[in-house]
């Protein structure tokens, strides 16, 4: 059964689908599967809640649909002009305008103030985007400046001979359109035609939980819908904060019954009970969605004396994310502990370590030819060191040691660092590793330099 | 007063806090060298010096921390920093003869923005160090070295127009320096008036409080530097300028309160907070709220010091990655830093006489007008949001309150608003009173200050403390002898 004219069904066997074969990538956009949450996870007794799993949309995510909605009527005529596909997003919009742009030989640039996952970032580049970042605020203020960065560009856009598309994702109805007649009506489908009780999404451009709400209700204005932002002072990706949402020409308040704010911790809490007990590999905006939910139904499901019925949205995939779990939560990459590192040593182990003044030190290179380790970077090392030195990088050469002694026993090694900080420590760590004759290069190439020793660049 | 009061309590240091606890002695003051009256806290200065020596310290990077001269015209302050081992930043020629004749030597003293000739000339004749903006300065420059035979000038060159990696930053163009991409020519002048001028250097200032942008300003600054060092020039010092901020607000979830009720005020969905519906950028269309919000950040936990601690701490990304202190070190460069604002944090406060409380008909908030101009008290101009704090004139008056204000300046102008947003003070002001802003050392006390309409500017006091009590002099009547104990 269609539900869309002229749109294949999700092909699945064991439901009696069609054979999963099409011409164009872009025909795997949609019909994502929904999938209950067991109730041993969540813990509600009266409440069957399951997921959207927008994260299965082939460029991972359920800005999938409104990208391709809004962005396919324009694209023969974007390529009949040659024009370059433009929109603001720092996130999962681009990601898949980029994909789309390609497959139409058009370019795409991500404008943007958000930027702030490193991996979207690569991935974006990856893909051939071009990225332009808006600047920080001014520090010396100027209130009577009206030009903000936004509205140059909307100006460069509606410049004459400017060969744009523009998207516009936070005002563009065929957004909300996408999920209204996409995401809402496949809900409705996999529940046998019925509206879930509750629906909760995140707010970010507030076209998927505006268009899903809008098809919910129209079967059954009796759906309660949860909306859910950050928190003010907290970033989540893909979620705006309640102040953002205003900026969003999508978003109406009376879409949502309760608009209710998640924070970061909470949404990869969320989002780790669903990567790890669930299966479901979701990012931190789904965690918060999962969170959110589960935190909202709790505080019902006891007094239920009917079940009920709950569908929340998963946006994206984490793998994009680590970085940023990474920073909030360092616990969850705890790794192994590694043979000689520096972390092991005492501090009475580095203030005992051997040591070498400039002075001392010149004449040893001169009589005992000690190996010279310079474990400065490389670039500071081309600019300047020690003549015949050796530079192994400080991260490099903490790698080498892992897997035991790097020199002969019988070559002594003077190491030097910029201020003998870093030197001192890897020669206390040489010294108990049972390397004889390790010296570290008192106050550095700095001291060096001070002393007027000479130094060169090849 | 409908709904709950908005406060913007100020952040208050030790010094301040214990300033205002000291009511006789504001009024005292106050009743003597008239409204407004500006107060400044020498010590904090050098306290604030010391704060920004540790994260240098942390990084074992060595350096100077140059007190921007331009955020505040205080002769005291300046006489209390020659006493540390920090120097100055001058920006004109009156700024230079300032800061020679507070005690602070040439070697401490760095010479930027534009130059008239005369102070060009002062700044070479002196040795001072000389940020150069571009080739026709370091052109006259040297034309000056030779034709009055003064010593060789030490110069930092400006840059701007750093170019980033992979992405492409919108930063605002600045109408100082030589763009990165173009030094080469600027390099050619350095070695052509080799005679005249001696390279220590590079600089940047950007005016932004975006970390990553002058991460990439100072990475673009090290491969400039290598250029350098390539042509066999010795350069030594990377000179960051300033714009590490400053936080104004006691309470982060107030400024979050305070600035969600002004969106709602914007779109019409909570009540008015500013006087004629102001909004502060934001305006609404249709119900979306467009406009950028033009104040401010004022809870920023992450300033001054702390900010210059994660912008050293920053990775580099044309370097592997390396943060951006280990490149300083390792490169064997020195670290220059220009704070104004930040350095001057919790250095000072103006106190603003109460003349007049109105209340208004339909019951709305008090109109309050004050014996100060709005230039006097230049926080709005900063677009920093702050409440004043209600000093009685009598302590034991009942407190009545809280109420809601507007506050209004003493000048015969619709537009002399000392703050154009709705105040909520949680004591009712009578006239007599002093409203005291805090904090307003940096920019707010004598940048904007005018003479309109015949009235005075503010006087300015310094303060310290000997003893456990408080003692002042007139800002130009300091020297550290008087409050160090240095008259015996």
């Amino acid at each position: 059964m269609a539900l869309v004219p002229g749109r294949p069904v999700l092909a699945d066997r064991i439901h009696g689908g069609t054979t999963v074969r099409y011409d164009s990538i872009t025909e795997a956009i949609g019909n994502t599967p929904l999938v209950r949450i067991d109730p041993a996870v969540h813990g509600l007794a009266h409440t069957d809640l399951y997921a959207k799993l927008e994260l299965l949309n082939p460029f991972g995510s359920v800005k999938d649909r409104a990208a391709w909605n809004m962005a396919r009527p324009l694209l023969a005529d974007a390529a009949a002009h040659g024009s370059q596909v433009v929109e603001l997003s720092s996130g999962n919009t681009a990601k898949a305008l980029a994909v789309l742009a390609g497959m139409h030989g058009l370019t795409f640039k991500s404008v943007t103030n958000r930027m702030r996952v490193p991996e979207i970032k690569d991935l974006l580049l990856l893909l051939g985007a071009e990225i332009e970042e808006l600047p920080g605020q001014s520090e010396c203020l100027d209130p009577t400046a009206t030009d903000d960065p936004l509205t140059l560009f909307h100006r460069t856009l509606s410049e004459q001979d400017a060969a744009y598309l523009h998207t516009d994702q936070y005002f563009n109805p065929r957004n909300t359109e996408a999920h209204l007649t996409g995401t809402g009506p496949e809900i409705l489908k996999d529940l046998d035609g019925r509206a879930p009780d509750w629906f909760i999404a995140c707010v970010g451009t507030a076209g998927s939980s505006t268009g899903v709400a809008r098809a919910l209700r129209e079967h059954d204005p009796a759906v309660r819908v949860l909306g859910l932002v950050a928190a003010k002072s907290d970033f989540i990706p893909g979620i705006r904060t309640i102040d953002e949402a205003h900026e969003v020409g999508l978003f109406d308040p009376s879409t949502y019954d309760t608009i209710e704010a998640v924070g970061s911790d909470d949404a990869i809490e969320g989002m780790l009970t669903l990567n790890r007990r669930c299966g479901i590999l979701a990012g931190p905006t789904g965690g918060a969605a999962f969170f959110g939910a589960v935190r909202r139904l709790k505080a019902i499901d006891g007094e239920l004396s009917e079940r009920q019925t709950a569908v929340f949205v998963v946006c994206d995939r984490v793998e994009s994310y680590l970085s940023y779990v990474r920073q909030r939560r360092p616990d969850l990459f705890g790794r192994p502990r590694r043979r000689n590192t520096p972390a092991d040593l005492t501090h009475a182990d580095i203030q005992t370590a051997p040591a070498i003044g400039v002075t001392d030190a010149q004449a040893w290179i001169a009589t005992g030819r000690p190996l010279v380790v310079d474990l400065r970077s490389p670039f500071a090392f081309a600019a300047l060191h020690i003549d015949g030195s050796v530079n192994i990088v400080d991260e490099l050469f903490e790698e080498l040691l892992h897997g035991g002694l790097p020199f002969s026993h019988n070559r002594p090694v003077l190491l030097a660092c910029p201020v003998g900080e870093k030197s001192a420590r890897y020669a206390a760590l040489l010294t108990r590793m049972g390397h004889p004759d390790v010296r570290g290069l008192a106050g550095g190439i700095i001291a060096w330099r001070d002393a007027g020793a000479p130094l060169v660049r090849d | 007063m409908g709904g709950q009061p908005l406060y913007l309590a100020p952040r208050l240091g030790e010094e301040l806090r214990s300033l205002l606890e000291s009511p006789g002695l504001l009024h005292n003051l106050t009743d003597a060298f008239g409204s407004p009256l500006n107060v400044v806290v020498p010590d904090q200065l050098a306290a604030n010096v010391e704060r920004f020596r540790s994260v240098f310290g942390s990084h074992h990077l060595s350096g100077q921390v140059f007190f921007a001269h331009k955020a505040n015209r205080s002769s005291a302050l300046l006489r209390r920093l020659a006493v540390t081992d920090a120097g100055v930043d001058v920006a004109s020629l009156g700024e230079l003869q300032h800061a020679l004749g507070a005690g602070l030597t040439p070697d401490r003293i760095t010479a930027t923005g534009p130059k008239d000739p005369e102070f060009l000339w002062l700044a070479a004749r002196t040795s001072v160090t000389v940020v150069v903006d571009g080739v026709g300065e370091l052109e006259q420059l040297a034309m000056k070295v030779r034709k009055f035979t003064l010593p060789r000038v030490r110069v930092l060159l400006r840059l701007s127009g750093f170019e980033a990696s992979g992405v492409r930053v919108l930063s605002r163009p600045s109408r100082f320096g030589t763009p990165a991409g173009e030094v080469e020519a600027l390099l050619e002048a350095v070695e052509r008036h080799g005679d005249a001028v001696d390279l220590t250097g590079v600089a940047y200032h950007l005016d932004t409080t975006s970390l990553t942008e002058k991460a990439t300003a100072l990475e673009g600054c090290l491969r400039v530097l290598e250029e350098c060092r390539s042509r066999g020039l010795r350069p030594s010092a990377v000179d960051i300028g300033g714009g590490f901020g400053v936080d104004y607000l006691a309470d982060g979830e107030q400024w979050e309160r305070y600035t969600t009720a002004l969106t709602d005020a914007v779109l019409g969905t909570g009540p008015p907070l500013t006087w004629g519906g102001h909004g502060y950028g934001l305006r609404n269309e249709a119900g979306t709220l467009r406009g950028t919000l033009g104040l401010y950040p004022a809870h920023r936990p992450v300033a001054g010091p702390r900010y210059l601690d994660e912008l050293l701490a920053h990775p580099a990304t044309f370097f592997g990655g390396r943060p951006l202190a280990a490149l300083l070190l390792e490169h064997l460069y020195d670290l220059h830093v220009e704070p104004g604002r930040a350095l001057l944090d919790q250095c000072g406060l103006t106190l603003a006489k109460v003349m007049e409380v109105r209340p208004q008909k339909n019951g709305g908030e008090l109109l309050v007008r004050l014996a100060a101009k709005a230039d006097d008290v230049a926080l709005e101009e900063h677009g920093v949001l702050m409440d004043p704090v209600v000093v009685p004139r009598h302590p034991d008056r009942p407190a009545a309150g809280p109420v809601a204000v507007h506050l209004f300046g003493s000048l015969c102008l619709e537009t002399d608003l000392i703050t154009r947003r709705t105040v909520f003070l949680p004591r009712r002001p009578e006239p007599g009173d002093l409203l005291v802003f805090a904090n307003t050392a940096g920019y707010c006390m004598d940048f904007h200050a005018t003479r309109a309409q015949g009235q005075p500017v503010a006087r300015k006091i310094a303060a310290w403390q000997e003893g456990g009590a408080w003692r002042w002099c007139l800002d130009d009547q300091y020297w550290p002898t008087v409050s160090m104990g240095g008259q015996q």
